[in-house]
């Protein structure tokens, strides 16, 4: 164990690291050897040395309490009876030391990923300084997401969290030369930035509630009982709430504001899993993780539910007629979103991390898996034209069916674990508590066969089968080490011993050699805090272990049942299976349910650029004809009288008579300082000031 | 709590007359218009710093006022500076359009 001090110190050092990365790689990342890319994937995998450190210091206090914190002031103005001032903080409590662990050794592992699968791309001499920015992009963007886990506040969180937004531009846009790819760029940017307004007004109405952005300070007014009254007609706490929600809903890509995150696999896939598998989006989850008591008091959890189990199933839906490999992760990445989400919903804090944690692991490990396919592929996304890849990508092969198991929740491996614990809090929460809110268990189940079908549709139609493109498949070879070992790595940690801790717990000394039964250490460790444990929920979530965890392990079955007999034997024609469903089924997935045209052609076109066009009409008749022009025709009038003036009074009395000498000799002598140089001026006027005050200093 | 700006003021001012020195000579000595434009932004702010110091000087005495105007004022200058900026750039660019090159004593059209 160490000090505590020491701890802040190694938490500050984390995300240090990969600045430093980042300032090398941005100013002479292209003049170093390889280009740099060691910087970055050193850097990371030291500050992966420190977060391990860390998660050991975790591991040996074995405390759900366990907190360390340190906070400095940054800003301190405003008076004693209106105080206002804002901290920056370290805190790492067990939440941050897992979370730390896992974005580290994920960002490792990409990062080297990064190294062979960018080379190939951008990795030329003619363009080398994109391979240089690249790897700066990434430990930028690497760096934020550690700096917001370690956060102690909102305010320096939703800093980080806009640092990070701005990397995923940077990230997702790589690839400038297409269009498609700057224009996915953008629309990721500007979809999430309205979630992040929301974020932001919510954050500021919490400070106006409680002087403070610091989470323990936001726990302790909960506990005292803050958050009387009301906000513009809701009570604050639900309008607080509903707001942080909003800046979740943007960045982990919930509905309303799902569209961008299908589009944003125009970027490298390295970068589809840092940020749409293991980090930004996982970002969002944990900003209501931890500020769960919050939304808790306010009482928005029964909309998180809705919003995350509406998402899973409609997303887990669309990822089934998808042919480009990484639409389908990307899909499925909402979906599992959504899972994650609805566990918060329903108040599964623990389950929720947890799927979280797994599913950043068996997702990173797909997204890269799906990337060494099109790389061996050279760079073809479209899965009717693989097949038959399991001979000669052994290695990508067998860890995507590791991490295609985890994600389908078979038993054994990681994702069974979460996935069953959030869908047996959402059965005891909608199916025994609140029988009205059947939806949730129901939804939560369907989308787990639908994942366990269209994951294994992916399995069966990239590895399986008749080759698509016989040329490009024939050519394909088993990609270099630095490509496949993150792979093989993560499909290890994909696996259920790690997490169900019926062997860990036990072996560690932390508990006893129980299947299941809450004994997991991250059962253990993990607890929302302040929120009170309600016994009711916790008989009810003993009496749905057994059936949701039957429900969900025949779900996944038949999904991969099903799957093999469409896609693998053939039993069932897919055409088939397509003609079940009325057409304007296909119509509504095939334009992802009318949702950009939505947002494109009816927001945009018709209500924004109208409005904008009414705006510059107003500007164009009112201002410029009326107003100014009108000015103008009164000025005419005006200037006929005051011309004549001129001409008679003062023209011909006054300049002419008296004037005209002496200002011609002034003016000869005078036009020399106005000579149009304006610094000149400036000096002038400096010196004169200058000299006013020094001799008001001597009189 | 505050009592330590309000006896630290000579810092503040030190530090915003350092900038308002740098922002004049920068003003006075840049031969390009976007120079000049980033010296006006630092002169801007050490305004700004002048304002919330004593601002603070003034938080612990009686007549304080609840609305903290010295960062209220601070926050006008920072909006009335990205204004500018833009306004700025705006005339550089033209200028830059009709002369091609933005080198301030260049445009001495209005000379006597």
């Amino acid at each position: 164990m160490m000090a505590n001090d020491s701890l802040i110190t190694l938490a500050l050092l984390i995300p240090a690291f990969p600045l430093v990365a980042y300032l090398i790689q941005a100013f002479v990342g292209k003049r170093l050897p390889r280009m740099g890319d060691w910087v970055s994937v050193s850097a990371i995998f030291v500050s992966f040395i420190c977060a391990s450190i860390i998660f050991a210091n975790m591991w040996s206090n074995f405390d759900p309490n366990w907190v360390v914190t340190a906070h400095w002031t940054w800003l301190d103005s405003g008076t004693a009876a209106h105080p206002f001032k804002l901290e920056l903080g370290v805190r790492l409590d067990n939440l941050a030391a897992v979370m730390l662990f896992m974005v580290t050794l994920c960002a490792t592992l990409i990062h080297l990923f990064s190294t062979g699968y960018m080379r190939d791309y951008d990795g030329k001499e003619s363009d080398g300084y994109r391979y240089a920015s690249f790897f700066a992009f990434l430990s930028l963007f690497t760096s934020a997401m550690l700096a917001l886990v370690i956060s102690d506040n909102l305010f320096t969180l939703f800093m980080f969290w806009e640092v990070m937004g701005l990397c995923s531009y940077l990230l997702i846009g790589f690839y400038r030369h297409k269009p498609s790819a700057a224009n996915a760029s953008i629309k990721a940017f500007m979809t999430t930035r309205i979630g992040d307004t929301l974020l932001f007004i919510g954050m500021l109405a919490l400070f106006t509630q409680i002087g403070s952005f610091r989470f323990d300070d936001i726990y302790a007014a909960i506990e005292q009982g803050a958050f009387g009254g009301e906000t513009l007609g809701f009570a604050t706490a639900t309008f607080i709430g509903f707001l942080i929600f909003c800046g979740t809903v943007g960045k982990s890509a919930q509905f309303p504001l799902q569209v961008w995150l299908p589009d944003a696999m125009e970027g490298p896939t390295p970068v589809s899993a840092l940020i749409h598998a293991a980090t930004m989006v996982a970002a969002g989850v944990y900003l209501i993780i931890r500020t769960f008591p919050l939304l808790e008091l306010g009482g928005v959890l029964p909309l998180i539910a809705y919003v995350g189990a509406f998402t899973s199933l409609f997303a887990a839906i669309l990822a089934i007629k998808q042919f480009d490999i990484k639409k389908v992760l990307a899909y499925s990445t909402l979906s599992q979103l959504g899972y994650m989400v609805l566990a918060v919903g329903v108040g599964a804090y623990t389950a929720s991390f947890m799927h979280l944690i797994t599913h950043a692991i068996f997702k990173a490990c797909l997204f890269m898996a799906s990337g060494a396919v099109i790389y061996a592929m050279h760079h073809e996304q479209d899965m009717r034209k693989m097949g038959d890849l399991r001979k000669r990508l052994p290695i990508t092969y067998k860890a995507m069916l590791v991490a295609t198991l985890a994600i389908s929740g078979v038993p054994l491996f990681s994702g069974f674990v979460s996935k069953d614990a959030i869908l047996v809090s959402a059965l005891a929460y909608g199916g025994f508590e609140h029988p009205e809110h059947m939806f949730l268990p129901i939804a939560g189940f369907l989308t787990a066969g639908l994942t366990a079908f269209y994951m294994f549709r992916l399995m069966f139609m990239t590895f399986f089968g008749e080759a698509g493109d016989k040329k490009h498949v024939e050519h394909a070879h088993e990609v270099p080490w630095n490509m496949w070992l993150p792979l093989v790595v993560l499909a290890g940690l994909s696996l259920s011993v790690l997490f169900s801790g019926s062997v860990t717990g036990g072996l560690l000394g932390h508990g006893d050699f129980v299947l299941g039964g809450g004994n997991e250490w991250f059962v253990k460790l993990i607890k929302a805090p302040v929120v009170k444990v309600d016994e009711h929920f916790e008989h009810l979530l003993h009496q749905a272990h057994l059936p949701g965890m039957i429900a969900s392990v025949v779900l996944a079955t038949l999904g991969i049942v099903f799957s093999w007999l469409v896609y693998k034997s053939k039993t069932i024609p897919a055409e088939k299976l397509a003609k079940l469903w009325p057409n304007f089924v296909h119509k509504a997935i095939d334009n992802l349910y009318y949702f950009d045209w939505l947002y494109k052609d009816v927001f945009i076109k018709r209500v924004f650029l109208p409005f904008s066009r009414l705006m510059a009409r107003f500007d164009d008749l009112i201002i410029d004809r009326i107003l100014v022009d009108g000015w103008k025709d009164v000025n005419a009038v005006v200037k006929t009288f005051i011309g004549k003036f001129d001409d008679t009074v003062i023209d011909e009395v006054l300049v002419d008579g008296v004037g005209g000498s002496v200002p011609q000799y002034l003016g000869a002598s005078l036009r020399t300082l106005q000579n149009g140089k304006i610094q000149r001026y400036l000096m002038v006027a400096a010196v004169a000031l200058l000299t006013i005050y020094l001799l008001i200093g001597v009189l | 709590m505050f009592a330590g700006i309000a006896h630290n003021l000579t810092i503040y001012l030190a530090m915003s007359t350092v900038f308002f020195v740098f922002g004049l000579f920068t003003i006075l000595t840049r031969r390009n218009a976007v120079g000049v434009f980033m010296g006006v932004e630092l002169v801007l702010n050490a305004a700004a710093i002048n304002f919330v110091a004593f601002y603070a000087l003034k938080a612990d005495s009686a007549q304080s006022s609840p609305w903290l105007d010295g960062q209220i004022f601070s926050l006008f200058i920072i909006v009335l500076a990205a204004i500018e900026a833009a306004v700025a750039l705006a005339i550089v660019l033209r200028v830059f359009g009709a002369k091609k090159n933005i080198d301030p004593d260049q445009v001495m059209e209005l000379r006597g």
